[in-house]
């Protein structure tokens, strides 16, 4: 099956993937993976932990590349021209460190200069992102020192600091508490609001539920359903279609009847 | 269901003391080896004690007030030294009454610190401390009288507490220190720093040994008798020698010092009983500056090739493993240069050498700080401006170096003629050396384990690829042979022509192989994160 190329002026998809295969040593870690995201969306990525969603967003965005297939942004291939795609993406990879010996006023400042943009406007966005995201506008602890949820909500800063139109965040609620997550939940949604496109991982069905628009579940490297929301739920619970998708044990009431 | 009575907490000590004796007995009960060591612990206790009573006694059978003043006075010094390290170095050594195990009974603080201190006085370094001082007394008294034996004797008891105070304030203040992270760097940057160091300091003191004589030990003793290190020690022979003014002063520095300490510790004890640290830095919000000021300072153009150049910079210095890399860097570099020019030997080869030591710790640069470098791909920086940036900022910090070096071994050696074109064959051979180091480090890097260390590295494919680091310095050196042989023909000349010689030939070095790398990393990218990325 081949897919045509996005045609100008047409309404481009936020993300496609054609064909993602990833192979680690002997273990296939995605399998044929191609995912149309529209534009606009707020698009849940669920699977079960290592079932590959970690590794098909990293070849998405460009950090880790597929043994085959296709990835483009905004309708640009990110592995034949990357900076045009990566130009309007911010991305909150997941396991990866930041530049976490500066500090988080300096951290947002790198990004922002690594970004292109000028100075005034870096500043002005930083101490903004800083202040809604309490992260402190004046704090000199250096990045590796703050709290794993200070951690993701500086990432996301980082992220979101150039104004990208497309979103990429691996688990970005983990480890975030209630209230940060009310607000992170909150800019995303005014985010997609205003146009942009939100492509988040989780293994959370109650985030997922709250938020989406479009889910995709992906088990063992190969992507089992997509499509919005109330298309992939029907009548039942998403944690229903989750348990019944991936394949877990459906429980009999007769195991651990000791208990 | 009995109503609980709130007493008043006692506030004598001898309950600590008895809980202590207590958990040293339960502690040996029923474990042969632990009561073999314990015993044999008593012995070296014992032994320490009779030898030390015997050696501070003997100027006084001898009748030598001068021996007496520099044995009182060194020896006295080297024993609050020595409680002062030997908790730090066996860290741990008396735990019997952790701080944190009273954290939740319902203790005064003088209590808890009478107590503590009490208990920590009634152990066998203490005891065996006091009884090898005791030797003093008796010397005092042959040589002063009873006066001075009863000033000698108020002296050995304040050195004891001297001893024990510095001692559990120091254990106490590190045991919390340690606990935060950076604390833990500096701990490791010190390290770094004494090893380091440990030749150079071991020519100083051979040297320092050959010169001294016994005036200068008199001298230092003497000095070191209005210390907190020796003045209790000296307070007999102040008695004996008549110059009764000095003691009450000799007095106030010992109890100041007491005090002192002990206040030290009552402030680290209430951290050390919380059982963590409060995460003191994040208070420290004074003024602000703009994110991209604090990023860039003053200097550094607001642009992505600045941004990076900072990063890096505060890298060097943030990063344990970097900056205990340009410690080293910093003290070999001066020291074999300089002590090679001072035996007579020629400087200019070794000058080499340390260009090719210089460019060495960018060998794994993308390593250090692991999977961040996934930022820089995201915002796709490209290739060169990535290997430009890194070499800019590992510059900015060593080239200085690399003068100072020049500077200092012309000096030295007295031939200050020769600064200019040393420093050629310096810039030279640290510019091929990062001509060559730069596409190794993109074809070459591995994962770094996540930790403090500056000497932990990955078992699994670290030691390969350390030895193409080994061919880097070998290549580098091969490279700039040839300008070495030059300087060596040309002679006078080269004292004019060698500093732009040389650093153009390093220009070309680094151009020619910071092109490659820049190439290689633009094509290879993801594959360098792959490598650096622990785990996969």
């Amino acid at each position: 099956m081949t897919v045509p190329a996005p045609r100008e002026g047409e309404q481009v998809a936020a993300m496609s993937l054609r064909g993602l295969v990833k192979r680690f040593d002997t273990k296939l870690a995605v399998s044929q993976v191609g995912l149309e995201v529209p534009a606009g969306s707020f698009f849940g990525l669920l699977g079960p932990n290592g079932a590959g969603k970690t590794t098909t967003l990293s070849m998405a965005v460009g950090l880790l590349r597929p043994d085959a297939g296709q990835a483009f942004l905004l309708g640009h291939d990110v592995w034949a021209d990357p900076v045009a795609a990566k130009s309007r993406l911010g991305v909150l990879p997941d396991g990866v460190r930041l530049f976490d010996r500066l500090t988080g006023p300096e951290l947002l400042a790198y990004h922002g200069l690594l970004r292109g943009m000028d100075a005034a406007t870096v500043d002005q966005r930083a101490r903004e992102l800083l202040d809604v995201l309490e992260l402190g506008t004046g704090n000199r602890t250096l990045v590796v020192d703050y709290s794993a949820g200070m951690r993701k909500k500086i990432g996301l800063a980082c992220a979101l600091l150039h104004a990208p139109r497309l979103l990429v965040l691996d688990e970005p609620f983990e480890a975030v508490d209630p209230v940060s997550a009310a607000r992170i939940r909150e800019i995303l949604q005014r985010y997609v609001a205003g146009g942009g496109t939100v492509i988040f991982s989780s293994h959370v069905m109650e985030v997922v539920e709250r938020l989406c628009s479009h889910v995709a579940i992906i088990s063992d490297g190969v992507l089992r359903v997509h499509g919005t929301l109330a298309a992939v739920r029907g009548e039942r619970s998403l944690e229903d279609v989750f348990v019944q998708v991936v394949g877990g044990r459906v429980s009999t009431g007769s195991e651990l009847a000791w208990l | 269901m009995a109503l609980t009575v709130v007493q008043r907490p006692p506030s004598s000590p001898w309950p600590f003391v008895k809980l202590k004796l207590r958990l040293i007995a339960g502690g040996l009960r029923g474990r042969p080896a632990r009561t073999a060591l314990f015993v044999l612990g008593a012995v070296l206790a014992g032994l320490f004690a009779i030898t030390g009573y015997a050696f501070f006694a003997i100027p006084g059978v001898v009748d030598d007030a001068r021996a007496a003043g520099v044995l009182f006075q060194l020896g006295g010094s080297a024993l609050v030294v020595g409680w002062l390290l030997l908790p730090l170095l066996f860290f741990g050594v008396d735990e019997s009454l952790d701080p944190a195990r009273f954290a939740l009974l319902p203790l005064p603080r003088r209590t808890l610190m009478l107590g503590l201190f009490t208990a920590a006085l009634a152990g066998l370094p203490a005891l065996s401390t006091l009884a090898a001082t005791a030797g003093m007394v008796s010397t005092a008294a042959a040589l002063g009288g009873g006066g001075a034996a009863v000033a000698q004797l108020v002296g050995i008891l304040g050195g004891l507490l001297i001893c024990v105070a510095v001692s559990r304030a120091v254990t106490s203040a590190f045991a919390t220190g340690l606990r935060s992270r950076r604390s833990r760097d500096l701990a490791v940057v010190l390290f770094a720093v004494a090893a380091a160091l440990l030749g150079p300091l071991q020519l100083a003191l051979l040297a320092g040994a050959e010169r001294a004589d016994a005036d200068a030990f008199t001298a230092l003793a003497e000095v070191l008798g209005w210390t907190p290190l020796a003045a209790p020690y000296s307070l007999g022979l102040e008695v004996a020698d008549g110059r009764l003014w000095a003691v009450p002063l000799k007095l106030l520095i010992m109890v100041a010092t007491v005090v002192g300490l002990l206040w030290w510790w009552s402030a680290t004890l209430e951290r050390a009983m919380l059982g963590s640290v409060s995460s003191g830095s994040s208070r420290a919000t004074g003024d602000v500056g703009s994110p991209t000021g604090l990023l860039l300072g003053r200097r550094l153009p607001r642009t992505r090739f600045g941004a990076l150049v900072a990063r890096e910079i505060r890298y060097w210095w943030r990063e344990t493993r970097r900056r205990a890399a340009l410690i080293t860097l910093t003290v070999a570099g001066l020291f074999l240069p300089v002590s090679i020019s001072l035996s007579g030997g020629s400087a200019g080869p070794v000058a080499a050498f340390v260009g090719v030591i210089a460019v060495i710790s960018l060998a794994n640069q993308f390593g250090y700080e692991g999977n961040a470098y996934a930022a820089n791909i995201a915002a796709g920086v490209p290739g060169r401006v990535e290997i430009h940036s890194r070499a800019a900022a590992h510059a900015v910090l060593v080239v200085p170096l690399l003068v100072l070096i020049a500077l200092v071994t012309g000096v030295v050696a007295s031939r200050p003629e020769h600064i200019a074109g040393d420093l050629g064959l310096l810039i030279a051979t640290y510019g091929v050396g990062l001509g060559l180091v730069l596409p190794v480090s993109v074809r070459a890097a591995f994962a770094l384990p996540e930790s403090t260390s500056p000497f932990a590295v990955s078992s699994s494919g670290g030691l390969a690829k350390g030895l193409l680091t080994l061919g880097v310095m070998l290549g580098t050196l091969v490279v700039t042979v040839p300008l070495q042989i030059l300087a060596y023909v040309l002679g006078d000349v080269w004292l004019w022509i060698g500093l732009p010689v040389g650093v153009a030939f390093g220009c070309a070095g680094y151009l020619i192989g910071s092109g490659v790398a820049g190439d290689w990393l633009d094509r290879r990218m993801p594959e360098v994160l792959a490598a650096v990325t622990q785990g996969r």
